[in-house]
């Protein structure tokens, strides 16, 4: 499929609570309905929160995600040692009353401990249920929604996404447009909703926090390569700083959407489980969200040239930085 | 062994006051006690930038382990690239095993799985922390902030020695605050507390993700204090049954206020910022209770 046939919009801002779902929502709808196939992902599995934004509480599909291990030590065996405890790198070990115990909370199962064990105490309970995908394909909005859900306390909520987002394009049919709302953060989640996606759409209000974050996520689509577009939440709550945002994102080849006002009609429209495009359409913030929308239409018709103009110049290599054996002393 | 009271703020959605709640908090706290705040937010560190410091010092290396192959012992047998479960070890046909460090979360396995002692142990940056003193708003006291390298994706073990570090450098109180989501570091963060105050903020969302970290700290076994953020922007009745649902101790409101958002524009706590603010007076209380019933 050319890339021009899928479109995948990312949604992401670093900094969490900034309004990634309430935008998404709203986006969706208004795509939606200018005629464009859409496709919603809620890539938070940590958090999922875009269903409870469409008011969508009826699921057509639920998919177990079974994923990792997790360890136990067999009390009987136990010679108390404490190597296990000394290996774990996720320090899931605990000494407990003069018993060491895994923590399942934090064990991935990746079988170290079990290695440096004398006696062999450590077993293993395999395929963990992990958390879900849960699919509405029929939703009041005319799209469906696939959302992941990690199971509270378990490991690589990236594997999850990856699988969430690679069901959203297999029932695109590699036609028209996913949208992805990204988890707060830079980690796993974020980078599996990043991985193959075409624009990333960057969410910012205008806090030295979420300024701070801004520029953390946005080297993360640089070293992806992805082409960026901002929208500045909240804008009127510091208008101080929203002229420095605006001036980042000039320097930086960032594609200003537009600003969208601090709005009373977004916690309601949260009340009511409604996106607020409809729950208050005459609002300011329904006003504003769909003048960004029309920003968005005219660059997606123009796609090809919008582009080739914002991708980055210079692609930010990840270089890791690696210690060799004889370096570590 | 010391005794050191940890006490974490978490909250599971991002955004409803998790580290204001603590920033305000260490400032009251460090008032009468020897206190380490420790961000733990590695993906979005935000404690310094609300506390208004512009620079963080005495930076170390985070450095997790990683596999090098030595070529003289490998016999291609690829155990370390089926024992890996995150893809780190790639291995050729007829070839020695690649590793790629990105993918490696340092687990170790592929080293002691190795029959052949052919894994050696080399280190991986994948983060740094910073211990910073601060000496502001007429009290002082230690900040210990752990930040990603961007495009990092393994977090909790470079988490797990974060909190290590902050578990040793803590004389009194430990304080800390988590990044968002409900995962496994999550869990990581809050290991060890005697207490977990989680926020939330009265929207079905703050509710639904208030529910998830409650899981987890129910497992864990920690007492559960919950603060509601912006109290007055929603129903908060659902956050109630939750909440007696998870065993929650305690619950305090902070207001919803325009005083919060102005003193968080301008990088410095509101219990400073504004001392007689009704948001700055919530915090008196939530600490006097600390004071009374934790420390």
């Amino acid at each position: 499929m050319s890339s021009s046939d899928l479109i995948e919009i990312v949604i992401a801002s670093g900094k969490g609570g900034v309004g990634k779902s309430t935008i998404a929502a709203s986006l969706a709808i208004i795509l939606r309905n200018s005629g464009y196939r859409v496709i919603a992902v809620d890539a938070d599995a940590e958090a999922p929160n875009l269903h409870l934004v469409l008011g969508i509480n009826r699921w057509d599909r639920v998919l177990e995600y079974r994923e990792g291990r997790i360890g136990f030590i067999r009390d009987d065996k136990c010679i108390h040692c404490g190597y296990c405890y000394d290996s774990c790198a996720f320090s899931a070990i605990e000494e407990k009353s003069g018993r060491y115990v895994i923590n399942p909370w934090i064990c991935e199962g990746c079988y170290t401990c079990s290695f440096v064990c004398p006696v062999k105490a450590i077993s293993f309970k395999y395929n963990v249920l992990a958390g879900y995908i849960k699919i509405a394909y029929n939703t009041p909005y005319k799209f469906p929604l696939v959302s992941s859900e990690l199971k509270p306390g378990r490991p690589n909520s990236g594997k999850l996404v990856t699988e969430a987002k690679n069901l959203g394009r297999t029932i695109s049919g590699g036609k028209g447009l996913i949208i992805v709302d990204a988890a707060a953060g830079i980690g796993c989640q974020v980078i599996a909703s990043l991985a193959g996606s075409h624009l990333a759409l960057l969410v910012a209000e205008p806090t030295p926090a979420s300024f701070s974050d801004l520029k953390r996520i946005h080297k993360l689509t640089k070293h992806f390569g992805i082409p960026s577009a901002l929208i500045i939440n909240m804008y009127n709550i510091n208008n101080d700083l929203v002229g420095r945002i605006i001036e980042y994102a000039r320097k930086e080849n960032i594609e200003l959407l537009g600003l969208l006002p601090y709005d009373y009609s977004v916690p309601k429209s949260m009340a009511m489980k409604k996106p607020v495009i409809h729950a208050y359409p005459s609002s300011e913030i329904a006003k504003s969200i769909i003048e960004v929308c029309n920003k968005l239409l005219t660059l997606l018709k123009d796609w090809e040239n919008w582009r080739l103009k914002h991708i980055p110049e210079k692609i930010e290599p990840f270089i890791p930085v690696i210690i060799k054996p004889k370096e570590l002393g | 062994m010391k005794r050191i009271i940890q006490i974490s703020i978490t909250g599971g959605k991002g955004g409803t006051g998790k580290s204001f709640v603590a920033t305000n908090l260490a400032i009251l706290l460090a008032k009468k006690h020897d206190l380490l705040l420790a961000d733990l937010d590695l993906e979005a560190p935000n404690d310094h930038v609300l506390l208004g410091i512009d620079k963080l010092h005495s930076k170390e290396d985070i450095k997790i382990f990683l596999p090098f192959i030595d070529y003289k012992k490998c016999t291609l047998c690829g155990i370390c690239a089926k024992i890996c479960d995150t893809g780190a070890i790639f291995m050729p046909p007829k070839n020695p095993p690649i590793v790629f460090p990105r993918l490696c979360s340092g687990c170790k396995a592929c080293y002691y799985a190795c029959p052949y002692g052919a894994i050696t142990e080399g280190g991986h940056v994948i983060a740094y922390s910073y211990l910073t003193i601060i000496r502001k708003f007429n009290v002082s006291f230690k900040l210990l902030t752990g930040i990603l390298r961007p495009g990092e994706e393994h977090i909790p073990p470079g988490l797990s020695i974060i909190k290590r570090k902050a578990r040793e450098l803590a004389k009194e109180i430990l304080l800390i605050d988590t990044g968002a989501g409900a995962g496994s570091s999550i869990s990581i963060a809050l290991q060890y507390s005697d207490l977990v105050i989680a926020v939330t903020e009265p929207t079905p969302l703050g509710l639904h993700d208030l529910e998830s970290i409650l899981k987890i700290v129910n497992g864990l076994g920690y007492r559960a204090w919950v603060i509601i953020n912006r109290y007055g922007l929603g129903p908060i009745d659902d956050h109630l049954k939750i909440m007696k649902m998870y065993g929650v101790e305690k619950y305090f409101k902070i207001p919803y206020s325009m005083d919060a958002i102005k003193s968080y524009i301008q990088g410095i706590p509101i219990v400073a910022y504004n001392p007689d603010s009704i948001v700055s007076k919530s915090f008196y209380d939530i600490y006097q209770v600390l004071e009374d019933e934790i420390l």
